[in-house]
């Protein structure tokens, strides 16, 4: 860390001021949409057979008799306080529900994306360094067969290989990292493979053409003029120089990870975050759609946050701006 | 940068509301005692439990778990005849308005506490006077008692043949434990009479089952049944064939035939009670004339819809109630005959145009069967336009009558009346379809205070004819139920009310 820390507490508190602001945003298009869309949660909830009394009761239960503007402000004052309500379905506090959700949502996210990484770092490198030769093209189809395929075909691919055909791994569930390391393991390896060799794909094009033209930059060029040996010049100058745009991606990968990949966690029946607002939407569970919502915007802002923190770090170009 | 953050926020709103699915949970640890001798089953179902209060749920994952922690009065066999449960007996007054239960004696909740006249009372009074959607089940009852401990007295303002299935039909109208409701525990650490315990629930990952071992039908074999949460059936198949779980109702419809011959798993197939429809909405002009709507139900072709929705799994049926039923009624009025339905529309003097038909993307079945439909009618002259909204605006489409034609089903009936009066008789509370027919409201109110049985019976075969006759719905199929199992487990049935009991259950080395 070579930046000043008056500067670095500045630039977060400026950071934290804008992101209230964004979260506020959010929260209110968040509020207007949901009761935009089409569909009753109370009939919903109440099944298809029901007395017309039922149907109220259940009503005036969940808030929703009240004028909306009176519903808006009063969600308002108590989510500054923490208190983002109680699912319409189950009566429970939905920060409860979120918190419980997050670390399958995080073991997901991380582990997917250092499979990513770890593919598509030394992929996107080696491809670009061999611009244009076979090799290059290649990792290019490779690449490009990889941010093609459908994820819910490839999970399906990964099951009845590990765990049907193999019986390696499980297919299905989710073990807490507290609870078994090993069992944890296990169970995120085909889930978070799927994830991994998605964003790693996505991120190999996006590394190896940030590669490129790093090495086309001036600086490169004096360096390689100065007569340096062409490995210094790549660990040194070209993949530094990279580091930037790479941070860029992950960061970007990393948050939607975060915000849940529906289709990996319905076919690996993950109890991520991604099946919560799926199903909180099917049920026109508003308080618990507003509050997942509210979640990822916070998991966005965050990540975000860190990658400009990052930044700072990597390029000193950024740190004068 | 904050452009990212803002396009990010967006990207993850509307990803969000462009979808549709089922459920949520929470973690809950209750360490419940119980019989760790016998063996743990994992069943994978279909989702998440919205919540686990019997009486306000409507959520079929829930019942599949609460099946096994609940009891009712009286419950169905497996040819749906009602039989002793909680009440070990019942008479009914010479005017058949009191009907008397004897409680079955030693009976204790879960947590140990008597269960008494009391509970039944207050499960009741509960369902009743806090308007819960099963209130209409007790419509006719203007009075529960309990005189005394092993005693519940049920006063109805007319004959009711039917409170029996009402009482009984399902575990939504379970006796439940009062301090369990009012601490607020209910929604997801349930205390019931029943077979097996809630132990522990992890949202959105798995509930499990601890044996009861004190259950007054004798305790369970199994040590317990965790549930998981598998809406993928290739996922729950592929589990069940890596041991991973041991039985499973998320069963790929088109691989049923070749699950059939395979020695690995067990299918277990009955035909349901449930049955798929269409209605025409007789609101509007020209569906309220009887020869057009005849005409759609001369055009369909119901073994094409049958084989595209189920793989040929399903019972076709022109009238809603299967065959294994005691209430079944034979009518085979209508076949796939254009000629016969181009010349009922040259009578009502319809030429064609266009026909809105409602289906719904949750329930995927009706999608593909409109997609039939559509090219059934279109030799009539009729261009059918699909659309496909989730169930939750479909619901509020029916009940606005904003459809020309809508596909549906109804599940879980047991009773006649369940089966035709809220969706035929004239206001009806299903009635979306806006039928009205002064001979079939006069059967069915009939029907409602018949109390011979056969007498019951006719009264109801007069009316599901004209129902049927005057396509007030027209009826496709039963589906089957379908359930595979990993052929360790013994002692296990599929069951017509897809009542899922493991009481009975076992599993071999």
């Amino acid at each position: 860390m070579r930046i000043a820390p008056a500067q670095l507490v500045r630039f977060l508190g400026a950071r934290l001021l804008s992101s209230a602001v964004v979260l506020l945003g959010v929260l209110i298009v968040v509020f207007a949409l949901v009761h935009l869309v089409p569909g009753d949660p109370v009939r919903l909830a109440l099944g298809t057979r029901y007395t017309p009394e039922a149907y109220d009761a259940l009503r005036a239960a969940s808030g929703l008799d009240r004028s909306l503007p009176e519903q808006f402000f009063s969600y308002i004052a108590h989510a500054v306080t923490g208190d983002l309500g109680v699912s319409f379905r189950n009566g429970q506090p939905v920060t409860t529900t979120l918190l419980q959700r997050l670390p399958a949502t995080i073991s997901l996210a991380l582990v997917g994306l250092i499979i990513a990484l770890l593919i598509s770092v030394p992929a996107g490198v080696y491809s670009a360094l061999r611009e244009g030769r076979v090799s290059d093209v290649i990792v290019r189809l490779t690449s490009q067969f990889g941010v093609s395929v459908p994820d819910f075909w490839l999970g399906l691919l990964l099951i009845s290989l590990f765990s049907v055909t193999l019986g390696l791994l499980p297919a299905s569930g989710y073990v807490a990292f507290a609870d078994d390391p090993a069992g944890w393991l296990r169970q995120v390896t085909l889930p978070g493979l799927t994830v991994g060799l998605v964003a790693g794909a996505i991120m190999t094009r996006y590394i190896r053409a940030a590669v490129i033209d790093v090495a086309s930059a001036g600086y490169i060029r004096t360096a390689v003029s100065k007569g340096l040996p062409r490995r210094v010049v790549v660990s040194r100058h070209i993949v530094r120089g990279a580091l930037v745009p790479v941070l860029t991606i992950a960061g970007i990968q990393l948050a939607t990870i975060l915000g849940g990949v529906i289709v990996v966690e319905v076919v690996f029946a993950w109890p991520g975050l991604g099946r919560l607002v799926y199903d909180a939407v099917a049920a026109r569970d508003y308080p618990l759609i507003q509050g997942a919502v509210l979640l990822v915007a916070v998991m966005f802002i965050v990540v975000n946050l860190i990658v400009d923190v990052l930044y700072a770090v990597v390029d000193p170009r950024i740190r004068a701006a | 940068m904050k452009q990212r953050i803002t396009l990010g926020i967006a990207g993850a709103l509307a990803a969000a509301l462009a979808l549709a699915g089922c459920s949520a949970g929470q973690s809950v640890d209750i360490g419940g005692s119980g019989n760790s001798s016998g063996q743990t089953l994992v069943a994978a179902i279909g989702g998440e439990p919205d919540q686990l209060d019997p009486q306000k749920t409507s959520s079929y994952f829930a019942f599949e778990v609460l099946e096994n922690v609940y009891d009712t009065l009286v419950q169905p066999d497996a040819s749906l005849e009602m039989q002793p449960a909680l009440a070990e007996s019942w008479t009914t007054s010479d005017d058949q308005l009191t009907w008397t239960f004897t409680l079955r004696d030693g009976v204790k909740f879960q947590d140990g506490s008597d269960f008494t006249s009391e509970d039944v009372v207050y499960s009741y009074r509960r369902i009743i006077d806090e308007e819960l959607s099963n209130a209409w089940k007790f419509a006719t009852v203007s009075d529960v008692s309990a005189p005394d401990d092993k005693t519940v007295v049920i006063t109805v303002s007319q004959p009711t043949p039917n409170l029996l299935s009402n009482l009984g039909g399902f575990k939504g109208m379970a006796v439940v434990e009062k301090s369990n409701v009012e601490s607020g525990d209910i929604t997801t650490k349930p205390v019931g009479t029943g077979p097996f315990s809630v132990s522990d629930y992890v949202a959105g990952d798995h509930i499990t089952l601890t044996a009861n071992p004190d259950y007054w039908g004798g305790a369970p074999k199994l040590g317990g049944v965790e549930y998981r949460f598998i809406s993928e059936p290739a996922t729950a198949l592929a589990s069940l064939k890596a041991g991973d779980i041991d039985w499973t109702d998320v069963v790929p419809t088109q691989q049923v035939s070749q699950l059939a011959g395979d020695s690995s798993v067990t299918l277990g197939q009955t035909p349901s009670s449930d049955y798929w429809y269409l209605a025409l909405n007789e609101a509007k002009s020209p569906w309220n004339d009887v020869r057009v709507r005849q005409a759609i139900a001369y055009a369909i072709d119901r073994d094409a819809i049958i084989q595209a929705v189920s793989y040929g799994t399903a019972e076709p049926n022109q009238l809603a109630i299967p065959q294994q039923s005691f209430w079944y009624t034979a009518y085979d009025g209508y076949s796939t005959d254009l000629d016969k339905a181009k010349q009922l529309m040259a009578e009502a003097g319809f030429t064609g145009g266009t026909l809105d038909l409602l289906a719904t993307s949750d329930y995927p079945e009706t999608v593909t069967a409109a997609q039939i439909i559509a090219a059934n009618l279109e030799p009539l002259g009729i261009q059918v336009s699909i659309r496909q909204p989730d169930f939750s605006t479909w619901l509020d489409e029916q009940n606005s009558g904003n459809f020309d034609m809508l596909m549906m089903g109804w599940l879980g009936n047991i009773d006649p009346d369940d089966f035709y009066y809220a969706q035929h008789h004239t206001g009806g509370a299903s009635n979306a379809q806006k039928f009205s027919d002064a001979e079939v409201d006069k059967l069915l109110d009939a029907g409602r205070v018949e109390t011979d049985k056969d007498a019951r019976k006719d009264l109801y075969a007069q009316a599901a004819t004209i129902i049927a006759d005057k396509a007030s719905y027209i009826y496709l199929y039963n589906p089957s139920v379908l359930q595979v199992w990993s052929p360790k487990v013994q002692g296990y049935e599929a069951r017509a009310d897809r009542a899922i009991r493991f009481k009975d259950a076992s599993l071999s080395e």
